[in-house]
């Protein structure tokens, strides 16, 4: 069973922008699937229809199934239980006034006991490297600690599916590296939104490239990013990690 | 105005820092309902609340010119509203005994925020048998203000950053443009998190 199945899924915001023309693609369990395309291409678009966030109206309910089931109103619970999205800005995300309190959100709301939410934020704050950071202020975090506590927060749902939008933008050299190496411990499927393609190239064994809400390429990320030619007429260039992996 | 305006505590935690927040919020309470509720003629009442928080902010050795900036702020608003008593006759008794027990009140709301954690304050509230929405608007509030106010700080940089001609009517007129802009951010970013709860099973 595939975990993911998007078959010609529109969306056009109430402006009238036409964010996604008919996009179909799959994702089997334990993939991980890099997004890339230039800003506006419908990455983040597209990404809030996978936890059921978009549309507002489920009138094209069926577009997108998560593990065979179709998103609809009436089971996103279980597709946010099963979809941890990790959002672009980690302001948004952390709501909480400490550290623990936001990790714990997402079991509270799935239903979990005390004793299980308290041993649940442990493990995860344990995962992303933020043990004793429980009652720390969410918002006196650098940066790199906020994107980690934020990644808790998800796991702390277990999810299935990992959905991450830009989860390397702003982070300095070394935050992105160990950012990297806790996203390939994560055994889940994974789909992330990036505009860096060195991590798609280290992470994804597979790439889509969107743009103006359409897929342009679909294929193993070595042989599409080291097409110039493509990268170049999507706002995109061949990542310099390549140039590295196999000289000219 | 930063984010830091807002984390303006007395840092030299004594006793009463140290002290539980439901206790604290529960004289609190009742201190100020005591205050509201006294009839203005009873100033031996008022003469009693004033020595007593005094004696606090004393023993607690908290900073008294710390305490009084803080209520400074406020008063334009105590005065705004305590003003009008003024407009009827006898009007500066009323006027003088409003101005005390509204100040008797602010400084006790002060004294008990410069003590306690607001993060502690809510705790204690959610606790209690008060509405969750208004609890889970405070704490929303809470974390929020920080953010925008950093964000407006941003803007303000930015903008000082390229105002090259200054002018009293051109400062006003760039100043209703942030705000306006502020507003907008704001209510963006609130989507932006009613998402970020959703995402996580927000019922």
């Amino acid at each position: 069973m595939n975990a993911l199945e998007i078959t010609q899924l529109k969306y056009r915001y109430r402006d009238g922008t036409e964010a996604l023309r008919g996009i179909s693609f799959r994702v089997l369990p334990g993939e991980c699937v890099a997004l890339l395309g230039p800003n506006g291409s419908g990455k983040s678009t597209l990404l809030l229809h996978l936890n059921g966030l978009l549309p507002e109206k489920k009138s094209e309910a069926g577009a997108v199934k998560i593990f065979g089931e179709a998103v609809s109103s009436a089971n996103l619970e279980l597709v946010r239980r099963q979809v941890g999205l990790v959002f672009q800005d980690p302001d948004d995300q952390l709501f909480c006034p400490t550290v623990a309190e936001d990790v714990a959100f997402g079991p509270q709301q799935l239903g979990l006991s005390e004793t299980e939410t308290v041993a649940r934020v442990k493990h995860c704050l344990a995962q992303v490297g933020l043990s004793g950071f429980e009652g720390r202020s969410t918002q006196h975090l650098s940066h790199g600690e906020k994107r980690r506590a934020c990644l808790a927060g998800v796991l702390a749902c277990d999810p299935r599916i990992l959905v991450l939008d830009e989860p390397t933008s702003d982070l300095d050299p070394r935050g992105r590296r160990e950012f990297k190496a806790m996203l390939r411990r994560l055994p889940a499927t994974k789909i992330i939104a990036t505009h860096d393609l060195e991590l798609a190239v280290e992470l994804c064994a597979r790439t889509i490239v969107l743009d103006h809400g359409e897929i342009i390429a679909d294929g193993r990320t070595g042989e599409l990013l080291s097409d110039e030619k493509l990268m170049l007429a999507h706002g995109l260039e061949r990542p310099h990690i390549l140039h590295h992996l196999h000289p000219h | 105005m930063g984010a830091h305006h807002f984390h303006a505590h007395d840092h030299r935690p004594g006793w009463l820092h140290r002290g539980p927040a439901g206790l604290k919020l529960g004289v609190a309470v009742g201190l100020i309902l005591f205050v509201v509720l006294l009839p203005r003629t009873r100033t031996g009442g008022l003469l009693a609340v004033t020595i007593l928080l005094l004696g606090v902010v004393v023993a607690g050795r908290i900073s008294g010119r710390f305490l009084v900036r803080r209520l400074l702020v406020l008063e334009p608003f105590v005065l705004g509203v305590t003003v009008l008593a003024l407009l009827q006759p006898g009007g500066l008794l009323v006027f003088g005994a409003l101005l005390w027990k509204t100040n008797l009140c602010l400084f006790t709301t002060v004294l008990l925020s410069v003590t306690t954690p607001f993060t502690d304050l809510l705790r204690v509230l959610s606790k209690l048998p008060v509405p969750w929405i208004f609890v889970t608007t405070l704490t929303l509030m809470h974390r929020y203000l920080f953010v925008l106010a950093d964000e407006s700080e941003r803007m303000r940089r930015a903008r000082a950053s390229r105002t090259l001609v200054r002018g009293r009517r051109f400062e006003w007129k760039l100043l209703s443009t942030v705000l306006g802009q502020l507003f907008v951010r704001a209510s963006e970013r609130a989507e932006r998190i009613y998402r970020a709860m959703c995402a996580r099973g927000w019922k």
